[in-house]
């Protein structure tokens, strides 16, 4: 069962549709994307599932149950913005949040201090808030969401204002929550970042889903079969060419795109006939390449768009 | 369904967090100095405005001025301690008034006389004597000079009417209006009339003050949980109702321990030395009904406005957009300092009763009629009644505001708009 589902999810401002019938399930045990542009909604899904907003139709599903107040608490949260009180201890803080979410004094203290020593802030946690940098409140934040040890936590794009040590860090614990069986769900619009962890994703575009799913699925469907061929000098490839649709020219190859009417072997014979071909090898495209396309496909602006 | 011990985490954070801060402890202190400051300082100032002052008389009246010689060395002996010396000196009119004064008035200038008093040519009906200096607003000068000459001038009209000097002493002998205040059971007492009026005035203005001050942090507080987010965080694991009220009581318990400080400082004070103000103090502290009353005024003021003010921090997302409906609130209660001399006149005339019973006035001037002197007991209850209705039904509202608002960001809500959030979604 997904731990958390989202049916038919609509959400208007004024005249604007932030989100529009937007439907995905989050396996359990998953790292699962929500991916997009910005201002694709991909916060105001978050915030509908918090219940900060209220969609205006549709169902979001916690369980199988229809969230409420209640079972939000399960939740942990870390919102884009830095939800901290500016004036307070940093230990202190986190022991507020944790007492707030229904853990004992002493349990608090003690979470509370683990995590600092775990992020590297032990030497922070008399502190003030507002003495810390964006990376180091961010440590804060996240520990924050997860002090009270949520089944699903929610990380609304985790990795801004981090260096690459950060990153790493939130990265392992994101996989290390997966180890005991956390669900994590989190948005971002650096699409290498979810490559590497999701499990599965949500790419939304102006509201709506251009794809939900396992990421084999996503491969499969958006990654039409393309061939990377270099030529000898660099020779030019004559047109057309049986079996390829499109061809692209990247760094000292070519990029083809198959049309899928005649089986590989064949594409390949047909080219090696027709110039002299130093190398011929499959080529997978990455998470950024297939979600351009399919952003490009959904916004209607023609079927491809160049990759910078 | 309200968590106490929900609200009661949120309200130990807010206490703990404001006390550690040095804005508390600036005002903690700086509240009982500026009050010395302000009573016993100016009582400095004035027993300092003493100095030696030439006076120029100017009378063609030479019997006036021997006899105002006479009475000031007789005042000045009767005042032996007093630090303020008058010398006189008589100007003699010449033939053209008009240039005359004119260059007494050059004098006057010059500093060669601190004032110069013009007499009349004759004594006969009022008179009124001219009093030309750089400084009108030398109050003991005035008025020793005004004892002076009013003593003089009477001393010579009976004198003239051939009065001897017996019955001249016994019908100039002083009358003095010895103000005596009647309490309940039938005692008298003695007091400065300046010492009740400051006194009540002075715990009006602590509950007015700490009544807004704490009103307007609870509204800061709202503003910056809004504004950092921090609601978002929390308001998942904490409904918006408790984390109102949850800050509401923290806000309230650091206004009740600045409160305690201060008790004990004027304890400290009153038995150190007698100040005027803080005895009259002393008294209130002393008197269980207005103790018990002073608190019960600041908790439920405290509650009425500062709920008030979480409504409007709830519903704006800055404190700029907020500044307008927080000056009506601001203006709301300035007006109790307006209906304020109307009580202290009368506090029993049918205006001061109907002001001082309004539930947004009562925690300031219903208060101030307890310190002048007990209302009738159904006159208490009616105000407490009417207080507590009032202020159940403000939070009701105000909770309802905050529950929309809290969350909602963006465009300033309307009037219309916040009525629809009071209503309930």
């Amino acid at each position: 069962m997904a731990h958390l589902e989202l049916r038919g999810v609509e959400k208007r401002f004024g005249a604007v549709r932030a989100v529009d019938g937007l439907a995905f399930a989050v396996p359990e045990g998953s790292i699962f994307g929500l991916l997009g542009p910005n201002g694709a909604g991909k916060t105001t899904t978050i915030r509908m599932i918090m219940r900060i907003v209220l969609p205006d139709a549709g169902e979001i599903l916690l369980d199988g149950k229809p969230i409420d107040d209640t079972t939000r608490e399960r939740i942990g949260y870390l919102p884009e913005e830095r939800g901290l009180y500016r004036k307070m201890k940093v230990l202190e803080h986190l022991v507020f949040l944790g007492e707030v979410r229904g853990l004992a004094r002493q349990e608090a203290e003690r979470r509370a201090a683990s995590w600092l020593s775990r992020l590297g802030l032990e030497g922070k946690a008399q502190a003030k808030v507002e003495t810390l940098s964006k990376g180091m409140q961010q440590k804060v934040q996240f520990a924050a969401a997860l002090i009270h040890d949520p089944p699903l936590v929610i990380l609304d794009e985790p990795f801004t204002g981090l260096d690459p040590i950060a990153t790493r860090q939130f990265k392992d614990e994101m996989l290390a929550l997966r180890a005991r069986g956390v669900t994590v769900l989190f948005s971002t619009h650096v699409l290498p970042q979810a490559e590497e962890l999701c499990d599965a994703f949500c790419l939304i575009n102006r509201g709506r889903a251009v794809f939900a799913g396992p990421a084999q699925e996503l491969a499969s469907r958006y990654g039409t079969p393309q061939l990377r061929v270099v030529t000898a000098n660099g020779a030019a490839l004559p047109a057309p060419l049986p079996g390829v649709a499109k061809v692209q020219q990247g760094q000292g190859a070519y990029l083809l795109e198959l049309s899928g009417e005649l089986p590989l072997p064949e594409v390949i014979r047909q080219l090696v006939q027709r110039v002299e071909v130093m190398a011929v090898e499959p080529h997978q495209p990455n998470l950024e390449e297939i979600f351009l396309r399919a952003v490009a496909e959904d916004s209607g602006e023609g079927r491809h768009v160049s990759l910078a | 369904m309200f968590r106490w011990h929900k609200a009661l985490i949120v309200t130990r954070r807010e206490y703990v967090t404001r006390i550690r801060t040095k804005a508390f402890w600036i005002s903690t202190l700086a509240v009982p100095f500026l009050m010395v400051v302000f009573t016993v300082g100016p009582a400095l100032l004035m027993a300092r405005a003493g100095g030696e002052f030439h006076v120029g008389v100017l009378t063609a009246d030479g019997e006036l001025f021997a006899a105002a010689l006479r009475n000031l060395e007789k005042l000045q002996q009767q005042r032996e301690q007093d630090n303020l010396k008058l010398t006189l000196e008589r100007l003699v009119p010449q033939g053209n008034p008009s240039s005359q004064r004119e260059e007494l008035k050059q004098q006057v200038l010059a500093k060669r006389f601190a004032a110069v008093v013009v007499v009349p040519e004759t004594l006969e009906g009022e008179v009124r004597l001219e009093y030309l200096s750089t400084n009108v607003t030398a109050f003991r000068l005035m008025a020793t000079v005004d004892r002076l000459f009013d003593r003089t001038i009477r001393e010579l009209r009976l004198q003239r009417a051939g009065v001897g000097p017996e019955v001249q002493q016994k019908a100039l002998a002083p009358v003095e209006l010895v103000p005596l205040k009647v309490e309940k059971g039938g005692a008298e007492k003695k007091e400065a009339g300046a010492s009740t009026f400051f006194t009540a005035y002075l715990l009006m203005f602590i509950v007015w003050f700490t009544v807004m001050m704490y009103g307007m942090q609870v509204m800061r507080g709202v503003l910056e949980e809004k504004s950092s987010r921090i609601v978002e965080v929390i308001v998942a694991n904490l409904t918006p109702l408790e984390l109102m009220f949850g800050k509401i009581l923290g806000v309230g318990a650091v206004g009740l321990t600045q409160y305690a400080i201060w008790l004990v400082l004027a304890m400290h004070a009153a038995l150190a030395g007698p100040i005027q103000a803080l005895a009259g103090a002393a008294e209130v502290i002393a008197n269980p009904l207005l103790m018990g009353s002073f608190l019960a005024f600041y908790v439920l003021g405290y509650f009425l406005y500062g709920s008030l003010y979480a409504a409007i921090g709830a519903a704006f997302s800055s404190e700029e957009e907020a500044q307008q409906i927080q000056n009506v609130a601001g203006w709301i209660m300035a007006l109790p300092f307006v209906f304020m001399m109307v009580i202290m006149n009368d506090p029993d005339a049918p205006v001061a009763v109907a002001v001082s019973l309004v539930p947004f006035f009562a925690p300031m001037l219903f208060f101030l009629r307890m310190v002048l002197h007990t209302p009738p007991g159904w006159q208490i209850a009616l105000c407490f009644a009417l207080l507590l209705a009032t202020t159940y039904w403000v939070v009701r509202l105000a909770a309802a505001v905050y529950r929309v608002g809290i969350l909602s960001y963006g465009a300033r809500p309307t009037l219309r708009q916040l009525w629809a959030w009071a209503k309930g979604r």
